[in-house]
């Protein structure tokens, strides 16, 4: 057993972030698609032989979740003896995205990984995960509401070799680019993440020849353990006990309405135990979860009030235990609908932030928007006669913190991806967009508030085009922390020009949108943190000074 | 006789170099800088350059200098009062953004406040749609009660940004001009000026950022010139754009943003001087100062620029160089993360308490502590002034020591080790970014920690050779001697890339270059050779990346050619090979942005040729220096005076110069060039 120094853990650690950030650029420049070009939608990470993640270069953690949920699934599959692969060959490139059969979280989630061999034995395996813009399905994008089986929802991959000891596997890329509405695109992503992969097993490759595979080996264990007692100390600074938490997703789109997620989290010494038993059965509609995107939610919450500059490895995601029914919405089991998933993710986030804030309450935030706010627009441009299709995610509030305000209009807990400039929009498509602000008194009152919600309206020009929309907290507000006053839910509102207006559905299904009509989505504030009567003077006049709260709002709230 | 002027104002001295435009000769004087008002150091140091220097001040025709200006009052929100008017329905964007967090795991951290608070943005009811035509007229009725509001805002400058104002601006104008005329006192930043390309946030935030700069830039520009029009009343001033070629006072004045990167700039145009020098036209470069370590990259003699990046967390969008800044100085602190893990930097001990061996406090161990114990620092610097204390270094080298179980030398040997692969890291993404392999550059060290680390380095990245510049720590104000006059014009329209596309280039073309024409006759008394650049962004239908494809380039009066279709879509084909690893010869492709760029040569200056060196130089002392943990090894100490050119030596060997430290390690040969640059050969 090679013993090493914190010295040279450190170097090798930076080389091999090093690896995973040159595989995330090197992705990102050759994609072709604006979802990982611009927005970023992928990322990069090595793997020990053991399939435990030693580092990553990540867009959003849920990423992580598939990525080492296809390695388990890999393990599985072709883990021989004594931790030996008999199967795998130099050059074998594996690519899948099933959530059920393969590790993954949705489907439009593609996930490949490669072993890495050193003297005839795997050592490692590198991997990288992009959001493809479409993966087949009943719906342009793979994501809309109204899907009640994963079959509905695109291609399903299990876990298949796109390379075969180096020689590219045609057949298999056929089927994949046949169930794509957009192939070209499609071809062009899959090679970026395959000249990825070459990237990282080379580059693995160099940095064993320098360190020497001992220590590469070692060094990855050490700073997994390491990771893992560091970790497991920022658990045991946490006050010991039972920490309970529920709350209510709006429904699903499906006629599943108040879906409840339970958590009871339990801390003992520097161990911590998440119980989600008492969830709801999976659902009909699409926001269903599977274990380990909930888990890597779990994560994410914990991490993010404990310990944000900790490293992302499996020290982290094994310091942490998750307890589950199946068949439930944060377990969610074949044939169930994911490709919403991310609204419950963020939903579970707020579950973990909600239990843990009497046991830290300096780190802790009011609930956030706790959604993916979604409009989606599609229809043929009368400009081009082109069909297009046009999705969008909005952000929303960030809940009261213990020394300031929340953040007004911004992407929260998981998602932190931008959005697309109003003038490409209405340069892509025939759209209008007539207003983009925020949404006044979203905020929830409190000692420090909770941020504001964003509005923003759309209009077609020329044409009438389909609309449908996902929100959750549309229904059920984000509550306030210790005395804080909940955020405003957000809402669809349809308007005629003469001044009839409509509030829709919270996850509206696809209706006509005409050149006189507009729809408007406010998406939800958050909540505050501590009671409005705790709220010092320079803020309150501030909130009325800046027009972001009303005078009732006002006078309702901070009046003693 | 004439002599040009390059200005380096740093954190501790302002140096000014005047240069012979006949001879090459170079002149040099130095006052301590004065931060609460950089432009008295600077009128001090050029005084001097006469008094001290002997160069008569009327004889100076030109003076170029990097300012900082700018980036400090962003840095400290210093700026002016801003009120920001936008179209309607958009009051809120400068707030929102795009949206995102800084860091995803981080609850507390924020995008920084905006530079105009919610009850100073105001909106106007007009739009102007995606084609360019109108959509909602501007109504003039509503000109008076906006101009009442902003008066009673207190605001001193205006930024104006409607949507689609790049493609018509005539909204803006005339809101401008309408609120100009009632508010004689208030200045104004428009952003079809300021930044005329789409993307509605990042032109409103540059457009702030410019505004918000405008009256601090305004008063320091009024100090600089009046001073200068009465010592040096022949001599024109430009200041250094982030894009790294000078402008005019009035236009720094209007466009204070294009000065954000303005003294990092400089260091990367010097670096370009001394490629041309040296003859070697891809370079990367590492600029390690106290604090933090900038990287850059060269391709051809030519410095890679971005579209974009955070300048004091706010997005501007300008073209800049392409500069990385990582937290890795001789400041930097080495400490033991919660996970046990020896880490240095970010954080830093800056120049006040400084590293332990400065004597002045402070007692955390940092990256000059261990060269100091190393020995590859010595104990005073060459100009006997700072002398370094080595016991404080070992004390506090011991803190980290002792929880290894190691000795004071390897513990500082592996705080270099960390630093290095730090900067390493930075280096290599740099460079996979631009698609190239860095062991196809040569390295470039300067600032006064960058050749102490360059060796390991270059090692680490493949790379077989490194140039030392002569100065490293003034390569700034050489560079600036010889920048070269800069301006960009662009026009901004979304055409597909088909035959009938190239002559709408063609009419852009001409519109552009009647602006060039105005631009480089309002320069006076300039005389380098003018020429023109053209080059579009162009990009495939449905991607949101624009690449910028050169096309061609011709002489001021002669006429630019524009190529034909297929000419075109090869030069896209291949600028998108290089740039991301493939191109689909059969996909469509569109056009953005026409960009039209006035240069104008900067002053060449032969320089000044170092005494030949015959005789093997004589070594000023010999002192121990740890290379790698087998020990020390005894080592000449040089003095860079006392050596010539052509002297050739062979590691170990250390050169001290009054702003820097070269190290040549065992087996390396290092030849120093007519010019006083060091060219260092490894042996592996």
């Amino acid at each position: 057993m090679t013993v090493l120094d914190p010295v040279r853990v450190e170097i090798l650690g930076n080389a091999l972030r090093s690896l995973t950030d040159e595989t995330f650029v090197s992705l990102m420049k050759s994609a072709y698609s604006t979802n990982i070009k611009e927005r970023k939608d992928h990322s990069t990470a090595i793997l020990d032989r053991g399939c435990r993640l030693v580092a990553q270069t990540m867009a959003s953690p849920v990423h992580i979740a598939s990525m080492t949920g296809l390695a388990r699934t890999l393990l599985e599959k072709h883990g021989g003896p004594d931790g030996t692969f008999p199967e795998l060959r130099p050059g074998d490139i594996f690519v899948a995205n099933d959530p059920h059969v393969a590790g993954g979280t949705h489907l439009p989630d593609i996930t490949m990984v490669a072993p890495v061999f050193h003297e005839d034995r795997v050592v490692a395996f590198v991997c990288n995960i992009a959001h493809h813009a479409d993966i087949g399905g009943m719906a342009p994008g793979s994501m809309s509401g109204g899907m009640t089986e994963i079959y509905q929802e695109g291609l399903r991959v299990p876990m298949v070799r796109l390379f075969e000891a180096g020689a590219l596997r045609q057949d298999i890329l056929d089927i994949l680019l046949l169930n794509a509405r957009v192939p070209q695109e499609r071809e062009g992503d899959y090679y970026a993440q395959i000249a990825a992969i070459g990237l990282g097993v080379r580059r693995l490759g160099e940095i064993i020849a320098k360190f020497g595979i001992e220590t590469v080996e070692a060094g990855a264990a050490d700073i997994i353990k390491r990771t893992g007692e560091r970790f497991r100390g920022a658990i045991a600074d946490l006050p010991d006990g039972v920490y309970t938490f529920e709350d209510v997703l709006d429904d699903d789109g499906c006629g599943t309405e108040d879906i409840r997620i339970a958590l009871r989290a339990e801390i003992a010494g520097d161990r911590i135990r998440f119980d989600f038993s008492g969830t709801d059965p999976q659902m009909t509609g699409n926001l269903n979860v599977t274990l380990n995107a909930t888990m890597a939610s779990a994560c994410f919450a914990l991490q993010a009030l404990i310990d944000p500059d900790c490293p992302n490895n499996q020290g982290l995601l094994d310091a942490v235990e998750i307890i589950t029914e199946p068949g439930t919405v944060v377990d969610a089991i074949a044939p169930a609908a994911v490709a919403a998933r991310a609204h419950t993710c963020q939903r579970i986030i707020d579950v973990v932030f909600g239990a843990l804030a009497p046991a830290a309450p300096e780190a802790s935030i009011g609930a956030c928007n706790g959604a993916n706010s979604t409009l989606v627009f599609s229809g043929t441009d009368p400009r081009t006669g082109e069909p297009y299709v046009y999705l969008e995610t909005l952000g929303g509030g960030l809940g009261g913190r213990a020394t300031k305000d929340g953040k007004d209009g911004v992407q929260v807990n998981m998602t932190n991806t931008s959005n697309l400039p109003v003038e490409a929009i209405e340069i892509e498509y025939p759209l209008l967009v007539e207003t983009y602000g925020l949404v006044e008194d979203s905020g929830g009152a409190g000692r420090w508030r909770g941020g504001m919600g964003i509005r923003r309206t759309v209009r077609p020009l020329g044409h009438t085009t389909l609309f449908n929309g996902v929100g959750e907290r549309f229904r059920h507000e984000p509550w306030g922390v210790f005395g804080g006053k909940p955020g405003a839910p957000g809402r669809f509102v349809l308007r005629e020009d003469g001044g009839q207006e409509a509030v829709l559905a919270p996850k509206p299904p696809t209706q006509p949108l005409r050149s006189d009509q507009t729809v408007t989505v406010e998406t939800p504030g958050a909540g505050g943190y501590g009671a409005p009567s705790e709220r010092n003077e320079t803020s309150r006049l501030e909130d009325a000074a800046s027009g972001k709260f009303s005078d009732p709002y006002m006078t309702r709230h901070y009046s003693r | 006789m004439t002599w040009t002027v390059g200005i380096d104002t740093g954190g501790t001295f302002t140096d000014v170099f005047a240069a012979n435009t006949a001879t090459g000769e170079i002149r040099h004087a130095k006052r301590p800088s004065t931060p609460d008002d950089p432009s008295r150091a600077i009128l001090l140091a050029v005084e001097a350059l006469e008094v001290e220097q002997g160069v008569a001040l009327s004889e100076l025709r030109h003076l170029a200098h990097g300012t900082t200006v700018g980036t400090n009052a962003l840095i400290q929100r210093r700026g002016g009062r801003v009120a920001v008017v936008t179209t309607k329905g958009f009051r809120d964007l400068l707030e929102i953004g795009r949206q995102t967090r800084p860091r995803i795991f981080d609850l507390q951290t924020d995008v920084p406040a905006p530079l105009a608070a919610r009850d100073v943005r105001f909106e106007v009811d007009e739009r102007v749609l995606a084609d360019g035509s109108v959509h909602r007229p501007l109504s003039p009725g509503e000109l008076d009660g906006l101009a009442d509001a902003i008066q009673a805002s207190g605001a001193e400058v205006c930024a104006v940004c409607f949507l689609f104002s790049f493609l018509n601006p005539e909204h803006e104008i005339a809101v401008r001009d309408g609120l100009a005329a009632r508010l004689p006192e208030v200045r104004f930043s428009v952003s079809s000026e300021v930044q005329p390309e789409f993307r509605e946030f990042e032109r409103l935030n540059t457009t702030v950022v410019n505004a918000y700069l405008q009256p601090v830039m305004e008063r320091y520009i009024d100090r600089l010139a009046d001073g200068l029009m009465r010592m040096a009343p022949n001599a024109r001033v430009g200041v250094n754009q982030s894009s790294g070629g000078l402008m005019g006072t009035d236009l720094a004045r209007a466009y204070p943003v294009r000065t954000a990167l303005s003294g990092p700039a400089a260091g990367v145009v010097g670096a370009v001087h001394v490629a041309r020098q040296v003859a070697r036209p891809d370079v990367m470069t590492i600029d390690v100062g106290g604090t933090s370590a900038d990287v850059a990259m060269i391709r051809d003699y030519a410095p890679s620029l971005t579209r974009e990046r955070e300048v004091a967390a706010f997005p501007i969008r300008l073209p800049m160089i392409d500069i990385d800044t990582i937290g890795a100085g001789g400041g930097s602190i080495a400490w033991f993360d919660r996970d046990g893990l020896l880490k240095v930097g970010p954080s830093s001990a800056g120049a006040v308490p400084g590293p332990a061996c400065y004597g002045l406090g402070g007692t955390e161990p940092t990256v000059t502590d261990a060269n100091l114990v190393l020995g590859r620092l010595g104990t005073s610097l060459v100009d006997g002034g700072l002398s370094m204390d080595q016991n404080r270094a070992e004390e506090a080298l011991g803190i980290v020591a002792s929880r290894l179980g190691w000795s004071v030398e390897r513990s500082a040997l592996s705080i270099l080790d960390i630093v290095v692969s730090n900067m390493v890291r930075a280096l290599r993404t740099l460079s996979v970014e631009k698609g190239y392999d860095p062991a196809d550059f040569v390295l470039m060290p300067f600032g006064g920690a960058g050749p102490l680390h360059a060796r390991e380095i270059a090692v680490e990245l493949g790379m077989t050779e490194i140039v030392v510049p002569a100065a490293p720590g003034i390569v700034c104000a050489h560079g600036l001697l010889v920048a070269e006059t800069r301006e960009d014009f662009v026009r901004s329209r979304r055409v597909p890339a088909d035959p009938s596309s190239m002559s709408v280039i063609a009419a852009d073309v001409a519109e552009l270059d009647q602006r060039i024409d105005d631009w480089m006759a309002g320069l006076g008394g300039v005389s380098g050779t003018m020429r023109r650049e053209l080059t579009v962004d162009a990009r495939y239908v449905g991607q949101n990346f624009e690449l910028q494809v050169g096309l061609s380039r011709a002489a001021h009066g002669e006429p630019l050619e524009v190529p034909a279709l297929d000419a075109f879509l090869d030069l896209f084909f291949k600028a998108h090979e290089r740039a991301y690893g493939y191109a689909n010869r059969s996909a469509p492709v569109e056009i953005v942005n026409t960009r039209l760029t006035g240069l104008v040569d900067g002053l060449s200056i032969a320089p000044e040729a170092l005494k030949t060196q015959s005789a093997p130089p004589e070594p000023r002392a010999y002192r121990d220096v740890w290379f790698n943990q087998d020990g020390p090894m005894e080592t000449a100490i040089h003095r860079r005076d006392d050596l010539g050119a052509g002297t050739v030596l062979t590691g170990p060997a250390i050169v001290e110069q009054l702003d820097t430290t070269i190290i040549i390690h065992p087996g390396d040969v290092a030849t120093l060039d007519a010019a006083g640059n060091f060219i260092i050969r490894i042996t592996p």
